[in-house]
């Protein structure tokens, strides 16, 4: 490739600035600005996004911790001189902590060209399944992405009720649908068929005991949900039923082996795109790329199929 | 041809000329007595008629070889005379001049004596290497009369469109993905204020329809070999990763594409997709993948469809052209001021570059034609533009760029016009520049419209952190004080530098590059658009900042110059060069590989275990190699190690002591004491001249032998350093040489005035007169006595040197 002509001429000013909340680079031209946030509350340093980064622009590492202390959680480093500002990271951020804006527009340009898909949340709430004690299941999202609060029939919000009026108010339970990682947690403490949940990530996490190391709990203390990974007879156990496969674990764990993480599927929009493709050998393997495309082919075929079939035999 | 030479001596009066002083009876009989001379006569004007029907007729009743003339210098005659014997069935390298005229009739006037004896030893010299001459035969090599053209810039296409017009096939090579060069990035041009590309845009049409135009882009050139008339030029073109043939440009797959990245044709100020092309009017309009940003999503591929342009298998691919000539026509770069930190460029958003200003400006660039400030979006109210940003600076580059006096104008005009009274231009520059057809009444208008100008150097330039505003430090020199000027927008007018390959096109090309950095054209008046490789030429900025209308004569110029070469079947090659013998070579041995490196024509090859060999075509006859190959290998013809050492012996064989023998550079030196005869400057008989081409030629062995022979004195003349020379450079090859050998000089007991190195220009018969009285007098003051002592002591070492090297 011959990198001579495309070589930067004029000064592109290249900003990065950090505190304890926020990563946010910024590339300012005369006539574009572009930007990227990472917001450090939401963000579990799990390390999706290095992995599709094109760029290799966003380097995810085990954070050095103090003996006797508390893993912490991944630490995430954004290089502003490779970002090239497509916005595949924040489309595939389970977690919904990237933000990308150009000229102060929130917009993801791989998305609105349709070369990522994004990834399909699909949590369905039945309020009316919903009680006032609902109103005091306390930690119902371990990320803190549910409101639960009271309204008149009138859709006026309503606090401090007295269990008087409590009769004619209805409960309102609201999701923050950017951020959710679809975990089903919330399934669990929330009345049966109030929410429901379908997982965006599937796969398998196990840990090879033998090469656990003894003692160690790092991956236990960076996982973002509670009790997926739990320390019992001193060695690691996994109960998968509640992980979103996101590998913060894997970064946190010491031992090369230790922890297996395979992704088997990821829900999304339906794209047709060579870099998805990349992504998706990636994040999961190329079975589960191959697959997708064979799905696609089914389905293509299926359309041919019913385009070739008469419209009464399509009705029965 | 018998054994034994049989020369003619043809002695001219001159009128009185050489008459006048000579006694020219005594010179002929003089020639009569030296060994070989069959025949010699004298006539009043040897050079008129009837003087080269004598020789031809003596040439035939004698049944001569050889013959000789001693007359004027051989700068002036011997072409004629070569023709006379040529005539005669003579080869015509089978002749030798003796100047006795600007060498000694003119110079001695008042001693006839000396004068007289002094031509003797002139004649005397000129017979030992007529002795030694040899047939030479003129080389004729065919001619490709195809052309290669280096750079598409607005130059290049002149100078492709007009050899395109002329009939000859022409390669017009671009580096980038489109012709078009930096004039296709300018708004107006001054002083007619018409759009730049609205007039270049056609022209690059042009250059694309025509049948006998092949635009080669996005490459890049990999290696030259051959010569004039006969180069092989290996060009490596890059992928652009989509079919020529097949991409129609209708940008369907750069709407598809998600991916940005700064544009530098943009000057970085706007964005272009990760597949597109760098401006609507590109040429060919053919879209290229930027793969260092392109995420491969295969958008483009689903936008193309079935016209199916999009390749991503595409890979490189050298080819290889075979053309006649190569015109050089690779322009200049813009300077981006990073180091002069005075104007803080690249610390402040509002402080600019005039290209970045042309972008802004232009109603096609990054901000529809808004000038705005980076720092908020809004119009500036008031805009200073700052000249000589890198140029006329003695810290940065030394030389004027030429057109920023006019762009600054165009721009000042262009802002007042679009903006009236609501923008206050300012100017501070050091001098105003407009000489050319317009360019003083251009900066009349913008004098009457109101635009300030403050005469004067800007020292600091700073912002103001609440508004970005910037304040402009300056001395102005009309009020003799300080000023402070705050301005909205700072627009640096900055240098126009080498482009970055011009590094490498002279290493492939093996053309040299001035001080500045820019190409060296082969003589700055009477050969501008030459360089010191025949059949390569020069157009536009790559030879120094040139505006439009310069760079599209230039190009013309270079066509025309291109063409007198690619209009001949066969082009002939004069055969005074240099040539190997491969029994001698050490390279074949050993690595040596000295002369490839001394070679100021990259003519020599040696390739490992094989013996040099020199490219005759390329060899331009200085003799630098010969004199540097230390096995003895080279020889050049016409002025063989055998005919010089033959002149030494000739010039030495009488008093030595009491001589000073020179080498002679033929365009510098030798003209230089040309001069000084011409001009009958006076000066003491003493010298004994040999004619070298190129002082690079003179073998530390002749001096050696000089020596040896009891010389007085040894000079060696030379073109003045830096780029005199007509060579490029065996002047500093023969300064390395002398420079060395002065040392062993000093160390064995040489006294240091008997040996020195004088540069002499053409110009310079004043110089030449008076290092000759001083050396005479230096000669006198030393004595004969000193002289043949310190030789005596000198003998055992030299002979030793030599007897080493002559095995």
């Amino acid at each position: 490739m011959n990198k001579r002509w495309w070589g930067i001429k004029t000064p592109v000013k290249l900003l990065k600035n950090e505190n304890e909340n926020e990563l946010a680079i910024e590339m300012v031209l005369h006539a574009k600005h572009y930007s990227l946030a990472l917001d450090k509350n939401k963000c579990t340093g799990c390390g999706v996004c290095m992995e599709i980064c094109p760029r290799e622009a966003i380097q995810v590492t085990r954070t050095p911790k103090a003996k006797g202390e508390k893993a912490k959680k991944p630490t995430v480093g954004v290089n502003e001189e490779k970002c090239h500002y497509c916005g595949m990271c924040e489309a595939v951020c389970p977690f919904g902590a990237l933000k990308l804006k150009v000229n102060g527009k929130t917009v993801i340009p791989v998305v609105k060209t349709e070369s990522f898909p994004q990834l399909i949340r699909e949590i369905k709430i039945d309020e009316s399944k919903c009680g006032l004690e609902c109103l005091d299941i306390k930690e119902a999202c371990p990320l803190d992405h549910i409101k639960v609060s009271v309204c008149n029939a009138d859709g006026k919000m309503i606090t401090g009720a007295t269990s008087k009026i409590k009769k004619k108010l209805k409960v309102k339970v609201e999701v923050d649908k950017e951020s959710c990682p679809c975990c089903r947690f919330c399934e669990t403490k929330f009345p049966d068929g109030a929410i429901s949940v379908e997982k965006m990530f599937y796969g398998r996490l196990a840990i090879n005991s033998e090469k656990c190391p003894e003692g160690c709990h790092d991956c236990v203390d960076v996982c973002p949900i509670p009790d997926v990974l739990c320390i019992k007879e001193g060695k690691v156990q996994v109960n998968d039923s509640h992980c979103v496969y996101c590998g913060a674990c894997k970064i946190a764990c010491p031992e090369e082996g230790a922890l297996e993480l395979n992704r088997t599927r990821i829900r999304h929009t339906e794209v047709h795109s060579g870099a998805w493709n990349k992504a998706l050998e990636k994040l999961a393997s190329t079975n589960a790329v191959i697959k997708e495309m064979e799905n696609k082919n089914a389905q293509k075929l299926k359309k041919v199929i019913l385009k070739r079939l008469p419209p009464e035999e399509l009705d029965t | 041809m018998s054994d034994e030479p049989r020369i003619g001596v043809f002695v001219c009066h001159c009128g009185l000329n050489i008459a006048g002083t000579i006694d020219v009876k005594e010179l002929t009989e003089y020639a009569r007595t030296i060994p070989n001379v069959v025949v010699a006569m004298d006539n009043r004007y040897t050079c008129a008629d009837p003087g080269q029907e004598e020789i031809r007729k003596a040439i035939k009743q004698h049944n001569l070889d050889r013959v000789v003339v001693a007359a004027c210098s051989p700068r002036m005659h011997e072409p004629t005379f070569r023709r006379t014997v040529a005539d005669a069935g003579l080869n015509p390298y089978l002749f030798e001049m003796a100047n006795i005229r600007e060498f000694a009739s003119w110079c001695h006037p008042s001693t006839p004596k000396e004068a007289t004896e002094k031509a003797k030893e002139i004649v005397k010299m000129a017979v030992a290497k007529a002795k030694l001459l040899q047939s030479l035969e003129t080389m004729e090599v065919p001619v490709t009369n195809k052309a290669l053209v280096i750079g598409g810039g607005i130059a290049g296409i002149s100078s492709a469109l007009d050899l395109a017009g002329m009939g000859f096939k022409v390669y017009l090579l671009e580096k980038t993905e489109s012709i078009g060069g930096h004039m296709a990035a300018l708004d107006k041009t001054f002083p007619t204020l018409d759009c730049s590309i609205c007039i270049e845009g056609p022209k690059m049409v042009d250059v694309s329809r025509h049948p006998n135009i092949e635009i080669i882009s996005y490459a890049d050139l990999v290696s030259v070999e051959g010569f004039v008339g006969n180069f092989k030029v290996k060009i490596k073109k890059n992928p652009r990763y989509v079919n020529a043939e097949d991409c129609t440009g209708c940008g369907e797959c750069r709407d598809a594409c998600p991916i940005e990245f700064p544009n530098p044709w943009d000057e970085n100020m706007g964005v272009r997709k990760a597949i597109s092309v760098p401006f609507d009017q590109a040429v060919p309009l053919v879209y290229t993948i930027n793969r260092d940003y392109c995420i491969e999503c295969y958008k483009c591929l689903e936008a193309c469809g079935a016209r199916q342009a999009i390749n991503f298998d595409q890979q490189p691919e050298e080819i290889e052209l075979e053309v006649g000539t190569i015109t050089v026509s690779t322009g200049f770069d813009v300077y981006k001021p990073y180091e002069e930190s005075q104007y803080g460029y690249s610390r402040f958003d509002n402080v600019i570059t005039a290209m970045e200003f042309e972008r802004l400006i232009l109603a096609a660039g990054p901000t529809g034609g808004h000038v705005i400030r980076a720092s908020d979006g809004k119009q500036p109210r008031s805009v200073s533009f700052i000249q000589c940003v890198g140029s006329r600076d003695v810290n940065k580059h030394e030389y004027c760029s030429g057109f920023c006096c006019m762009y600054a104008l165009k721009n000042a005009i262009l802002l007042k016009e679009h903006y009236r009274d609501d923008v206050e231009v300012y100017i501070f520059y050091i001098d105003m520049r407009t000489n050319f057809r317009g360019y003083e009444e251009f900066y009349r208008r913008a004098r009457e419209l109101g635009v300030n100008f403050i005469r004067g150097k800007v020292s600091q330039v700073a912002e103001v952190p609440e508004n970005k505003n910037l304040l402009i430090r300056a001395e102005d020199m009309a009020l003799g004080e300080p000023i402070e000027v705050e301005s909205e927008l700072v627009v640096l007018s900055t240098a126009a530098v080498p482009s970055k390959g011009t590094d490498e096109v002279s290493r492939i090309l093996s053309i040299t590059r001035g001080g500045d950095g820019f190409f060296m054209e082969s003589h700055p008046k009477l050969k501008p658009l030459d360089t010191s490789v025949d059949g390569i030429f020069l157009a536009g900025a790559c030879q120094g900042p040139k505006d439009i209308p310069y760079s599209v004569s230039q190009g013309s110029g270079a066509a025309a110059r291109a063409a007198t070469v690619l209009s001949q079947p066969t082009w002939k090659i004069e055969p005074i060069i240099a040539s190997v013998d491969p029994s001698k070579c050490k390279n074949i041995t050993g690595k040596c590989g000295i002369c490839v490196s001394k070679c100021p024509y990259g003519a020599i090859k040696a390739e490992q275990g094989q013996a040099a060999v020199v490219t005759a075509a390329m060899c331009h006859g200085c003799g630098t190699c010969v004199a540097e190959c230390p096995s003895d290998a080279i020889t050049q013809q016409h002025f063989t190690d055998e005919q010089i050492e033959a002149q030494i012996k000739a010039a030495l064989e009488d008093n030595p002591e009491e001589k000073i023998l020179g080498f002679l550079c033929n365009w510098c030196s030798y003209a230089g004491a040309d001069l000084a005869g011409t001009s009958r400057f006076e000066y003491p008989p003493t010298m004994r001249a040999i004619r070298v081409m190129c002082s690079g030629r003179v073998d530390k062995d002749f001096v050696l032998e000089a020596f040896r022979q009891g010389a007085g004195m040894v000079m060696v003349g030379a073109c003045h350093l830096p780029y005199d020379c007509h060579y490029i450079s065996g002047n500093y090859k023969m300064k390395a040489r002398m420079d060395a050998l002065e040392k062993i000089f000093e160390k064995l007991g040489l006294s240091k005035e008997r040996f020195r190195v004088e540069y002499v220009s053409a110009a310079e018969g004043v110089k030449f007169a008076a290092i000759m009285k001083e050396m005479t007098e230096q000669l006198e003051a030393l004595g004969p006595e000193k002289i043949k002592a310190e030789n005596e002591k000198l003998k055992p070492t030299i002979d030793r040197m030599l007897e080493r090297k002559k095995k």
